[in-house]
C-alpha cells in the first residue's frame, strides 16, 4: 500500500464517528450520496465475490492441496500452493526483520538526533522514496544487485562454515534468489515503515520525555524507557502495515526471486511468492489454471485482511492509550 | 565514652557511604552516558544504512537513465532488436500514451464515486457508513494484484470485453477509490464547524451548506488526496499486467489493448538484449520523475491548505 494512504489511515483513526452536520436527508443530494455509497458497496462485494467465485472450481476439485500441496503443473494441476505460501512468508518475514531493525534506528535518528531544520527535508525524502513504484525497485534488484550478489555476496556467504547447509549452494546462474527478494523487499518497505513509525514516535508527549530527562536519564534511557514503551503499540501497527505491504508485493518479487515453485528453505536458491506467482503464470494460463491462480488470490486476500485488521486494531489502541496520557 | 564512640562510628561510615555512593553514581553515569553514546551512534548508523541503497538506487536511475532519454525516446514506437541491429530499441511513445490514457480513464471512473462516498462517510451516520469506512481502509492496503484479478474476471472474462485499456483503468480505479474516499472524508471533516453553522444560521438548507460551503472549503484536501491516488496508480504494474494486453500501437481508444510504462519496465528488464535492458532505465527515470512531480504537487497543495487555515 502506498505510504501516503498509510499515513492517512493513522489520521483517519482519529475521527470520531457521527455526522458533522445536521441531517441532509430528503434532498436529491442525499440520494446521490447514498447511490455512490451503494455503488461502492457493490464494487467491494464484487471485488471479493468475483475473485472467490472464479476460484470456486479449484477449491471444489483440489481443496486443501492448494494450501498443502507441492508442485504446480499447468494447465490441469496438481496445483499445490505450499511453495508460494512458504515463499511469501520467508521473504516477507526476513524483509520485515531488515526493515524494522534499520527502520526503528532511522526513525529515532530522524526524530531525536537530526538537526531540526533538516527534519522536514528528510521526512519529505522518505515519503518520496515510499512513492517510487515497486517495479523500479525490482528493476534495480535484477540489474544491479543480482549480479553483485552473484559475484561478491553469495561466494562470501558460502565461504562460512555450514553456510552451504543453511543457505544452499551459491551456484545459481543469475543471482536471483529468495535472499535477494527478501533484501529488495526490505529496502522497499523501509520507507513505508519509517514514514509511519516516525509519526508514531513524534507524537509521544513532550512532558513524558522531559520528566524522564529531569530525573537524570540519558537520551538513550529516555528513548528506551519512555518513548519506545509509549509508542509500542503504534510501532507494532506500523510493523504489520509493512508486513502487509511485503506479502502483497508482486512485480519486484516476480523479477528478483527467480520464479521457481519449489518449497525452499535454502535462501540462496530461487523461489516465488503468492503474488509473484500469479503475475508470472497468469500470462500463459488457461482454463483450470486461471481458476487456480484466482484461488491463490483468495489465500493472499485472507492473509492480507488478517494483517490489516490486526494493524488497524493496534493503531487505534495506541490512539486511545495516548488520549488517556 | 562508649556512647560517643557509638555516635562517631555511624558518622564515619556515613561519610564512607556517601563517597561510595558518589563514586558508584559517577561510574553509573559514565556507563549510562557511554551506552547512550553507543546507541546514538548505532541509530545514526541505521540512518546511514537506510540511506545507502536508496541513494545508490537514485544514482543508478539518473546515471543510466539520463543517457537513454532523447526526442525519439518519446516519439517513436518500440522496435525489437535483431542480430543485425542489436541496438534498435525505438522509443516508448505507446507506453507513455498508454499510461496517460489508463490514468485519465481510471480518474474519470474513480474520482466522482470516491469523492461522493467520502462526503457520504463524513456527512451521514449509519451502519453502512461505519462498515464502508472499515472496508475502504482494508481495501487501501489490499495487494494490487488482486485488483488485476478482479478486473480480469469481471471485465475481460465475464463481460467479455477482452484485454483492453478500459479493463486496466477499471483495476486502477478500484485501487484509487479507497485512497480518494479516505482523504475526502478527512478533508470534509476538517472543515471548521463554525462555517457550517454560519451557513445554517443564514437559513441555507443543509445540502446547500454541504455543496456551497463545505465542499469548496474542503477542495484543497480533496485534490491532494486525488493527486496522491493518481501518483499511486501511475506506477502500479501488477493490476494492469493481467488485463491491458500490452499493445504495440499508439492508441487512446478504451477498448484497444495498450501498454504502460511500468509494464514495459517489467517486461524489458528480463530482455536478453543489452540495449533493451539499458533502455528500461530511461523508462524508469521518466516514470519516477512523473511520480515525484505528482507527489510533490500533492505536498505543496497540502501545505497551501495549512497556510490558508493559519
Amino acid at each position: 500500500m502506498s505510504n501516503a494512504a498509510a499515513v492517512d489511515l493513522l489520521e483517519h483513526e482519529e475521527m470520531e464517528e457521527g455526522p458533522v452536520s445536521s441531517s441532509i436527508s430528503r434532498s436529491w443530494y442525499h440520494y446521490v450520496l447514498i447511490a455512490a455509497a451503494l455503488l461502492f458497496t457493490a464494487i467491494s462485494l464484487g471485488f471479493v465475490g468475483t475473485i472467490f467465485w472464479s476460484s470456486w472450481p479449484t477449491w471444489i476439485h483440489h481443496g486443501v492441496t492448494l494450501l498443502t500441496g507441492k508442485g504446480w503443473t499447468s494447465p490441469n494441476g496438481p496445483f499445490g500452493g505450499l511453495a508460494m505460501i512458504t515463499g511469501t512468508l520467508e521473504t516477507s518475514l526476513i524483509a520485515l526483520v531488515i526493515a524494522v531493525i534499520i527502520g526503528l534506528g532511522t526513525s529515532i535518528s530522524i526524530v531525536f538526533f537530526i538537526p531540526r531544520r533538516f527534519r522536514t527535508i528528510v521526512a519529505t525524502l522518505v515519503e518520496l522514496l515510499a512513492a517510487i513504484p515497486s517495479v523500479v525497485y525490482g528493476l534495480w534488484g535484477l540489474l544491479v544487485i543480482a549480479p553483485w550478489m552473484q559475484t561478491t555476496v553469495n561466494p562470501w556467504l558460502n565461504s562460512w562454515p555450514f553456510a552451504k547447509e543453511i543457505f544452499g549452494n551459491s551456484g545459481q546462474e543469475f543471482g536471483t534468489s529468495l535472499l535477494l527478494a527478501s533484501i529488495v523487499l526490505g529496502i522497499m518497505i523501509l520507507p513505508t515503515f519509517v514514514a509511519i513509525s516516525r509519526e508514531v514516535i513524534a507524537v509521544v508527549p513532550q512532558d513524558l520525555m522531559e520528566a524522564s530527562l529531569s530525573l537524570g536519564a540519558t537520551r538513550w534511557q529516555m528513548i528506551r524507557e519512555v518513548v519506545l514503551p509509549t509508542a509500542k503499540i503504534g510501532l507494532f501497527g506500523a510493523t504489520f502495515l509493512a508486513l502487509a505491504r511485503a506479502t502483497g508485493e508482486t512485480v519486484a518479487v516476480a523479477l528478483v526471486a527467480g520464479s521457481v515453485a519449489n518449497v525452499q528453505f535454502h535462501l540462496l536458491y530461487p523461489g516465488t511468492s503468492i503474488a509473484a506467482w500469479i503475475a508470472t503464470e497468469f500470462g500463459e494460463s488457461q482454463g483450470n489454471e486461471v481458476s487456480a491462480l484466482m484461488a491463490l488470490g483468495v489465500i493472499l486476500m485472507v492473509l492480507n485482511v488478517c494483517l490489516a485488521l490486526i494493524s488497524r486494531s493496534l493503531v487505534s489502541r495506541q490512539r486511545r492509550a495516548l488520549a488517556r496520557v | 565514652m562508649s556512647d560517643l564512640l557509638d555516635l562517631e562510628e555511624p558518622k564515619d561510615t556515613g561519610h564512607e557511604m556517601r563517597d561510595e555512593i558518589r563514586k558508584t553514581s559517577e561510574r553509573s553515569r559514565a556507563r549510562r552516558q557511554a551506552t547512550s553514546r553507543v546507541m546514538v551512534i548505532l541509530c545514526s548508523l541505521a540512518l546511514l544504512i537506510a540511506a545507502v541503497p536508496l541513494v545508490l538506487l537514485m544514482y543508478q536511475l539518473f546515471r543510466q537513465g539520463a543517457s537513454q532519454v532523447d526526442w525519439t525516446f518519446f516519439t517513436k514506437l518500440p522496435t525489437t532488436p535483431t542480430l543485425l541491429s542489436p541496438n534498435a530499441t525505438g522509443g516508448i511513445s505507446n507506453d507513455i500514451i498508454g499510461t496517460i490514457a489508463l490514468t485519465i480513464y481510471a480518474s474519470i471512473l474513480a474520482i466522482p464515486v470516491g469523492v461522493l462516498v467520502g462526503v457520504y462517510l463524513a456527512e451521514t451516520e449509519s451502519k453502512l457508513a461505519t462498515t464502508l469506512r472499515v472496508v475502504s481502509q482494508t481495501m487501501a492496503g489490499a495487494p494490487s494484484i488482486l485488483m488485476g484479478l478482479f478486473a480480469f474476471s469481471l471485465i475481460v472474462h465475464d463481460l467479455n470485453v477482452g484485454f483492453s485499456s478500459i479493463a486496466g483503468s477499471f483495476a486502477l480505479a478500484v485501487l484509487m477509490l479507497p485512497v480518494i474516499i479516505i482523504s475526502t472524508e478527512i478533508a470534509v471533516r476538517n472543515v471548521p464547524l463554525t462555517l457550517r453553522e454560519a451557513g445554517l444560521a443564514l437559513g441555507a438548507k443543509p445540502h446547500k451548506v454541504s455543496l456551497r460551503i463545505v465542499l469548496p472549503t474542503a477542495l484543497t484536501g480533496i485534490v491532494t488526496g486525488v493527486i496522491l491516488a493518481i501518483s499511486r496508480a501511475v506506477g502500479e504494474t501488477a493490476p494492469v499486467l493481467l488485463v491491458i494486453g500490452g499493445g504495440y500501437t499508439n492508441s487512446w481508444k478504451p477498448f484497444d489493448p495498450v501498454s504502460a510504462m511500468p509494464l514495459a519496465i517489467y517486461e524489458n528488464a528480463k530482455s536478453e538484449w543489452p540495449a533493451q535492458r539499458a533502455q528500461v532505465w530511461g523508462i524508469a527515470l521518466v516514470l519516477v520523475i512523473f511520480v515525484f512531480i505528482l507527489s510533490l504537487t500533492a505536498r505543496i497543495w497540502a501545505s497551501r491548505k495549512q497556510q490558508v487555515r493559519n
